[in-house]
């Protein structure tokens, strides 16, 4: 009587984690990945969430002890480019307001203390920024004569066209400046969060870093409510000019992460 | 695609000469809690200190890097670990000689430099000086010469010339960061390189320090000039602003 068990059995094998026959041809892969989103490829990353939303590890409140571990190869170079990115920008305000600061200060004596504080403010930030760079020997950006050019002939012209446009100006600039920090802000946070749950510390170097960056958003969001309580808005081509001078500094952003 | 993976393509995609390039570090924030890691693997860094010591007698070639293999324990096939074994050699040289500075040359802590050009001929001095001392690579410099100008490693060759002169100067106390920091880099990279050229051919150690001194002065001289231009430049345009203004123009 034929019996199954006679039969040889075939093979069992576990079965295989990859899929043994691709649905995919080599072609097909090479050029899916080619087109696959670049998840890294911008370095740095803006976020329009408000602040309140901000991770908030317990970490920052406490003087540190020596970090454990060193950054890693990423961590360096998302801050020498968000740090290179931070000096340019602030390079760029301090120019905006010297050069918007006469014509408007002739034509509107009112707005002189106002003009004054927010430069003062933005000198303050030039120099932290200059003292950072120095001090982790972070190249400026090799751009810097020509935002140097731009921030100027941008503070300029605005000033001239008049109050409303030179406050659009504050207004659209401090709008992208305060996403840019956000993003920033976020992203180290997120190492602290990161850190903070393995255990660890973060080091004094990085936490007064922080701390002195989300003091410095907070002072460009300060900016952006004075440029709108001072009829930003009214300026006669608002949307062209906060349009273009939006993506001016986004265009100026992307360089100088790399340049 | 993941970090790493996109890493890796980039360097599959590099020719070969320049994937040194993308795997050493690029100059990048420093960490004043933690030094920077080692540039060299520990086997490498085995390798090519025991090799340096052969190069006054074999030179810069792949003889000393297998006599150096020997030395460290290794089989004459771990030289297989270096693309290019005689300019593994001289980078090597030049990245030890040039992080080896900092603990060479200390200045008194005083703000500011008191005479940035006196400090940055203390550091190419002493620089130069490494090139003499045990081992003296001096006399095959040449060679080392020689290889950093072909065509292949000339990207290398800059990127650490470019590296030395950063260090110098910041070892100097120079914590400017606006557009002279390019400057300055490029003409203080310039005047080393036309020294290590000028001492490589066979001059004393007085002649050097005369020549050093010489290019600085120049190179003092020249940047004066420029940043000189530069400021009456501006200062021309904020008269012109001025005078417009002044006749009544909405300028």
């Amino acid at each position: 009587m034929a019996s199954a068990s006679f039969l040889p059995r075939a093979p069992t094998f576990a079965s295989p984690s990859l899929p043994l026959k691709s649905r995919l041809t080599p072609r097909a892969f090479q050029l899916r990945a080619r087109h696959a989103p670049p998840m890294h490829s911008r370095t740095l990353i803006s976020s329009a969430a408000p602040p309140s939303t901000e991770p908030k590890p317990d970490s920052l409140h406490r003087p540190q002890g020596a970090r454990q571990k060193p950054l890693s190869a990423e961590q360096k170079r998302f801050l020498d480019s968000a740090l290179r990115v931070n000096h340019a920008g602030e390079l760029a305000a301090t120019l905006i307001y010297t050069a918007q600061s006469p014509p408007i200060n002739k034509a509107y004596p009112h707005l002189r203390p106002l003009m004054k504080h927010m430069y003062d403010q933005e000198a303050g930030h030039f120099q932290y920024f200059n003292g950072i760079l120095a001090k982790h020997r972070i190249r400026p950006t090799a751009m810097y004569p020509a935002w140097y050019a731009a921030a100027s002939l941008l503070g300029w012209s605005t000033g001239v066209m008049g109050r409303e446009a030179a406050m659009a100006c504050t207004e659209a600039v401090e709008t992208e400046i305060g996403e840019h920090y956000n993003g920033q802000v976020r992203e180290l946070l997120a190492w602290f969060k990161d850190i903070e749950d393995r255990g660890e510390e973060i080091g004094e170097e990085l936490r007064t870093m922080v701390i002195e960056i989300r003091k410095i958003r907070d002072e460009e969001l300060e900016h952006l409510d004075h440029a709108v309580e001072n009829d930003a808005k009214e300026a006669n081509p608002y949307e062209l000019l906060t349009g273009v001078i939006r993506w001016g500094c986004r265009g100026a952003i992307a360089i100088s992460e790399k340049v | 695609m993941s970090v790493p993976a996109l890493a890796l393509r980039n360097l599959l995609r590099a020719p070969p000469p320049l994937r040194p390039l993308l795997l050493t570090p690029h100059a990048s924030y420093h960490s004043h809690e933690h030094p920077d890691p080692d540039p060299y693997p520990p086997t490498e860094s085995a390798i090519l200190a025991a090799a340096l010591p052969h190069v006054p007698n074999h030179g810069f070639t792949p003889t000393s890097l297998r006599l150096g293999a020997t030395d460290a324990g290794y089989l004459d096939i771990t030289t297989n670990l270096f693309p290019s074994p005689a300019f593994a050699l001289v980078t090597y040289h030049l990245t030890t000689q040039r992080l080896a500075l900092a603990s060479r040359v200390q200045f008194p802590a005083e703000e500011p430099a008191a005479n940035p050009r006196d400090r940055l001929r203390t550091l190419i001095l002493t620089r130069l000086r490494g090139n003499l001392e045990h081992p003296n690579i001096l006399p095959r410099w040449p060679e080392a010469l020689a290889l950093m100008s072909l065509a292949e490693n000339i990207p290398a060759s800059l990127r650490e010339l470019a590296f030395l002169s950063d260090e110098m100067l910041f070892l100097a106390g120079d914590t400017s960061v606006d557009s002279s920091w390019y400057s300055k880099r490029a003409s203080l990279a310039a005047v080393y390189a036309a020294a290590e050229v000028f001492q490589s051919s066979g001059s004393g150690e007085r002649e050097v320090e005369g020549f050093v001194e010489r290019r600085l002065e120049e190179r003092g001289r020249v940047g004066g000039f420029v940043s000189g231009v530069g400021e009456w430049v501006g200062g021309e345009a904020r008269g012109v602003l001025d005078l417009a203004r002044s006749l009544g123009w909405r300028v």
